[in-house]
C-alpha cells in the first residue's frame, strides 16, 4: 500500500534521504531503528507532506497513487496518519472540537455527511477508554500544557478516533513509561488488520515486544542499511550501530 | 507647515458660525463650544510632524469637505440588536431617534436619556460633568466634539444605584460626506453600576468623532464596550476619557473592525486609591484598513491595578498602530500595571506598529509590557491540515483561536456571542462548529 522508491530528500540543501526504498503492503507493520539524525523523522514528514523538505529524486505511491503531488490534508483524508514526534501546541483550539473537524473533513472528502454528534460522543469514549485518557483533555486546548506523556497519548487517540488506512508512529514511545508504552501498543494492536499498514519508528527494542512488526529495517545516515524480521531489533539492542556508523562501504558490506 | 490648519478650518469656521445660530441652549453650554472652537482653530488638524500624529495619515480625510448632517430616517433592521432586554436610545447622524429607542424604568433617580433631553430636565446635573473631564487637551478632534455635537447619551447613575439591564446606544451614520460627532456623558455616582454598550454603525462615507467622558466615583463598576463596525468608506476619529474614583473598576472593551480609518485615543486617570482598570482591545482589519489606539493609563493614587491586552488581525496591507503609555506617579505605590500588544499578520503586505510605553515616578510598583507581532505558527497549520483539515480552515481556526482569547473577556453574554459570530463570519467559519 505504501511504495516508496529511490526517495532522494535534501533539507536546506543538504542530502538527508540518500535512495530509500520501502514496500508495506497492507496488513504489515514495518519497523525503522536508527541513531539520532540519521533521516526517520525527515522521511516521516515527507511522507506526511510537511514543508521544508526538497524531494530531489524518486516517488512515493500510496495505492499506487502519487503521494507527493497531495497536499498534506489530502494525503490525511486518503487515510495517512503521522503521529508526531514532537506534537504541536495549539492554544485556543479545544482538543474535541479539533478532533471532530478532523473527522468532519476526512467525511467531506469521501463525500460522507457530518457525524452525528451522538455517533461521535460514543467514538470517542470508547476509544478514550482504550488509550486510558482522561475526559478532561478533551476541553484542554491542543496539546496545551500536556506532558509528555500526555501529548503522545493524545497521539494514540487521535489516530484510534480518525482509523486511518496507514499510521506512521514517530517516536511514540519516547519518553514514555511502561504502562504508556503498554497503552500505546494496545492502541496500534486495536486497529491492526488486514487492511491496514503501520510504519514504526522507535529507538527501543521493548515497544516492539508489544508491537511486534513484521520487517525491521535499519537506517543510518541517510538510507537503509539492513533489513530483517523482529529478531533484528533484539541484535541492534546488543549491538548498537556502531557497525553500520563507520563509512558506507562497511555498512553495506554488514547488509 | 501650517499652511494646512487655516484652509481646513475655514470651511469649519463658517459651519461653525451657521452651527451655532438658532441653537437653543443654555448660555454656559454655548460658552464651552466657543472656548473648544477657538481651541480646535489653534491646534489645527493633528499633523504628521506632531509625534502623536506620526503613523496617522490624514491627509485623505483632509481632501473631504465635510458636511453638517442631514435628518434621515433609517430602517431599524440595520441597527444592531442585543438579545436582551436594554436600555436602548439610537442616534442617526448624532441626532436622537425616539422612535428607534426603547427605555424601561430606572431604579431610584437613575436618568438614562439624550444628552439634549437631559440637558432640558436636569442641566444641574448634566452642565457638571460635560467637558470636564482631564485628558485629550490637545486632541483636535476632541475640541471639535465640544463644538459641534448636537447630541448624544447621558447616564447617571445616584449613588448605589445598580442597572442591570445593558444600557445600549447605537449611533448610525448615513453618509453623504456629513461629520457627525456624538457625546457620551457618564456619571456613576459612589457605588453605583452600570453595562454599556456603544455601537458606531453606518454606511457610505463619513466622518464619526465621538467623544465618551466616564466618571466613576469610589467603588462604581462600569463594563464598558465600544463596538466600532462603522462603513468600511468611514473615518473614525473618537476619544475617551475615563476617571475613576477609590476602588472602582472599569472593564473598557474597544472592537474596532470597520472604516477605512479608525483612531481611538483614550486616557484613563485612576484618581483613587485601589482603582481598577482593565482595557480589551480587538481589533480585524484587512485590504488598505488603517486603525490606530492610542492609550494613556495614569496612576495617580497608590495601589492601583491596570491590565491592558490589545491584539490585533491584520490582513491584505492592512496597517495598525497601537501607542500605549502606562504612567505611573510618584505617590502611586503598589501599582500593578500590565501591559500586552499581539498582531497577527495574515499578509506580509499588512503591518502593525507597537509602541509600548511606561514612565514611572514611583519605586514600589510593578509594571510590565510586552508587545509581539508575527505570521501564523507553521507547525500549527501543519499539525491540523495533517488531520485533515483544508489549509484554509486550518489557518482560520488559528486566528480565531488568537482573537476568540478577547472576545472571552466580555461578560455580556449577548454581545460576546454576536461578536463570536462576527468574527466567525469574518472568517468564513462554521461557529457552530466551533462550539
Ligand atoms: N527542518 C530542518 N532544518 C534543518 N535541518 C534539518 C531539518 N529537519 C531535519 N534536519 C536535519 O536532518 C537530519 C536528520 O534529521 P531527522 O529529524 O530526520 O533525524 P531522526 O533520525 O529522526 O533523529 P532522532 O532519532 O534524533 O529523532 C539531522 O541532521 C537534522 O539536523
Ligand atoms: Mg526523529
Amino acid at each position: 500500500m505504501l511504495d516508496i522508491r529511490n526517495l532522494h530528500v535534501t533539507v536546506e540543501g543538504r542530502e538527508i534521504l540518500k535512495g530509500i526504498d520501502l514496500v508495506i503492503h497492507p496488513g504489515e507493520t514495518h519497523a525503522i531503528m536508527g541513531p539520532n539524525g540519521s533521516g526517520k523523522s525527515t522521511l516521516a514528514n515527507v511522507i506526511a507532506g510537511r514543508e521544508g523538505y526538497t524531494v530531489t529524486g524518486g516517488e512515493i505511491l500510496f495505492d499506487g497513487k502519487n503521494l507527493l503531488e497531495m497536499d498534506p490534508e489530502t494525503r490525511a483524508c486518503e487515510g495517512l496518519f503521522l503521529a508526531f514526534q514532537y506534537p504541536v501546541e495549539i492554544p485556543g483550539v479545544a482538543n474535541l472540537y479539533f478532533l471532530k473537524a478532523a473527522v468532519n473533513a476526512v467525511r467531506k472528502y469521501r463525500g460522507e455527511p457530518p457525524v452525528d454528534a451522538m455517533d461521535f460522543w460514543e467514538l470517542v469514549n470508547e476509544r478514550m477508554a482504550l488509550v486510558k485518557m482522561d475526559e478532561s483533555m478533551l476541553k484542554r486546548s491542543v496539546n496545551e500544557g500536556f506532558s509528555g506523556g500526555e501529548k503522545k497519548r493524545n497521539e494514540v487517540f487521535q489516530m484510534a478516533v480518525l482509523q486511518p488506512r496507514f499510521a506512521v508512529m514517530d517516536e511514540t514511545d519516547s519518553g514514555l513509561d511502561i504502562d504508556a508504552l503498554k497503552v500505546v501498543a494496545d492502541g496500534v494492536n486495536a486497529l491492526r488488520g488486514p487492511e491496514r499498514g503501520f510504519l514504526v519508528i522507535t529507538h527501543y527494542q521493548r515497544l516492539l515486544d508489544y508491537i511486534v512488526p513484521d520487517h525491521v529495517h535499519v537506517l543510518v545516515n541517510g538510507k537503509i542499511v539492513r533489513s530483517g524480521g523482529k529478531d533484528l531489533a533484539m541484535e541492534l539492542e546488543k549491538q548498537g550501530y556502531a557497525l553500520y556508523n563507520e563509512e558506507p562501504g562497511r555498512a553495506r558490506r554488514a547488509a | 507647515m501650517t499652511a494646512v490648519a487655516p484652509l481646513f478650518s475655514d470651511p469649519y469656521r463658517q459651519r461653525f458660525a451657521a452651527f451655532m445660530t438658532n441653537r437653543r441652549e443654555p448660555d454656559a453650554i454655548a460658552r464651552l463650544r466657543r472656548t473648544a472652537f477657538d481651541r480646535f482653530t489653534a491646534l489645527g488638524l493633528p499633523a504628521r510632524q506632531q509625534e502623536a500624529w506620526r503613523l496617522t495619515d490624514l491627509s485623505a480625510l483632509q481632501a473631504i469637505a465635510f458636511q453638517q448632517p442631514a435628518d434621515a430616517v433609517v430602517d431599524a433592521e440595520v441597527l444592531p440588536a442585543l438579545d436582551t432586554p436594554a436600555h436602548r436610545l439610537v442616534f442617526v447622524n448624532g441626532r436622537f431617534a425616539p422612535k428607534l429607542s426603547r427605555l424601561h424604568a430606572l431604579p431610584n433617580q437613575a436618568l438614562v436619556a439624550s444628552l439634549g433631553q437631559a440637558l432640558l430636565t436636569h442641566p444641574e446635573w448634566v452642565e457638571p460633568y460635560l467637558d470636564r473631564l482631564p485628558g485629550l487637551e490637545n486632541h483636535a478632534f476632541a475640541a471639535l466634539n465640544t463644538a459641534f455635537w448636537e447630541d448624544g447619551a447621558f447616564i447617571g447613575l445616584p449613588h448605589g444605584t445598580v442597572v442591570d439591564a445593558p444600557i445600549h446606544l447605537v449611533f448610525y451614520a448615513t453618509g453623504n460626506d456629513s461629520a457627525v460627532h456624538p457625546r457620551l456623558l457618564l456619571a456613576l455616582e459612589d457605588g453605583a453600576q452600570a453595562t454599556v454598550v456603544v455601537e458606531y454603525r453606518g454606511a457610505g462615507r463619513y466622518l464619526n468623532a465621538p467623544i465618551a467622558e466616564l466618571q466613576l466615583g469610589a467603588g462604581a463598576v462600569l463594563d464598558y464596550h465600544q463596538v466600532q463596525e462603522e462603513s468600511l468608506q468611514a473615518f473614525h476619529l473618537g476619544g475617551v476619557r475615563v476617571q475613576q474614583g477609590r476602588d472602582s473598576q472599569a472593564h473598557l472593551h474597544l472592537l474596532s473592525i470597520g472604516a477605512q480609518l479608525a483612531r481611538t485615543d483614550l486616557e484613563a486617570l485612576l484618581d483613587g486609591e485601589g482603582a481598577h482598570c482593565s482595557l480589551n482591545g480587538l481589533t480585524l482589519v484587512r485590504d488598505t484598513q488603517f486603525s490606530d489606539i492610542h492609550i494613556r493609563v495614569e496612576h495617580a493614587r497608590p495601589r492601583g491595578t491596570s491590565e491592558q491586552i490589545f491584539k490585533s488581525v491584520l490582513d491584505g496591507k492592512a496597517h495598525t498602530v497601537f501607542d500605549g503609555m502606562i504612567h505611573v506617579c510618584q505617590h502611586a505605590q503598589k501599582t500593578d500595571a500590565r501591559q500586552a500588544n499581539r498582531n497577527l499578520l495574515l499578509s506580509k503586505q499588512a503591518h502593525a506598529n507597537a509602541n509600548p510605553r511606561l514612565e514611572i515616578l514611583a519605586d514600589d510598583v510593578k509594571c510590565g509590557h510586552g508587545s509581539s507581532t508575527g505570521f501564523l505558527d507553521p507547525d500549527a497549520e501543519f499539525y491540523l491540515r495533517a488531520r485533515g483539515i483544508p489549509a484554509a480552515q486550518a489557518r482560520a481556526l488559528l486566528v480565531h483561536a488568537f482573537a476568540n482569547d478577547s472576545l472571552n473577556r466580555i461578560r455580556l453574554t449577548p454581545l460576546r456571542e454576536r461578536l463570536a459570530r462576527v468574527l466567525a463570519d469574518h472568517l468564513a467559519l462554521d461557529i457552530m462548529e466551533a462550539e
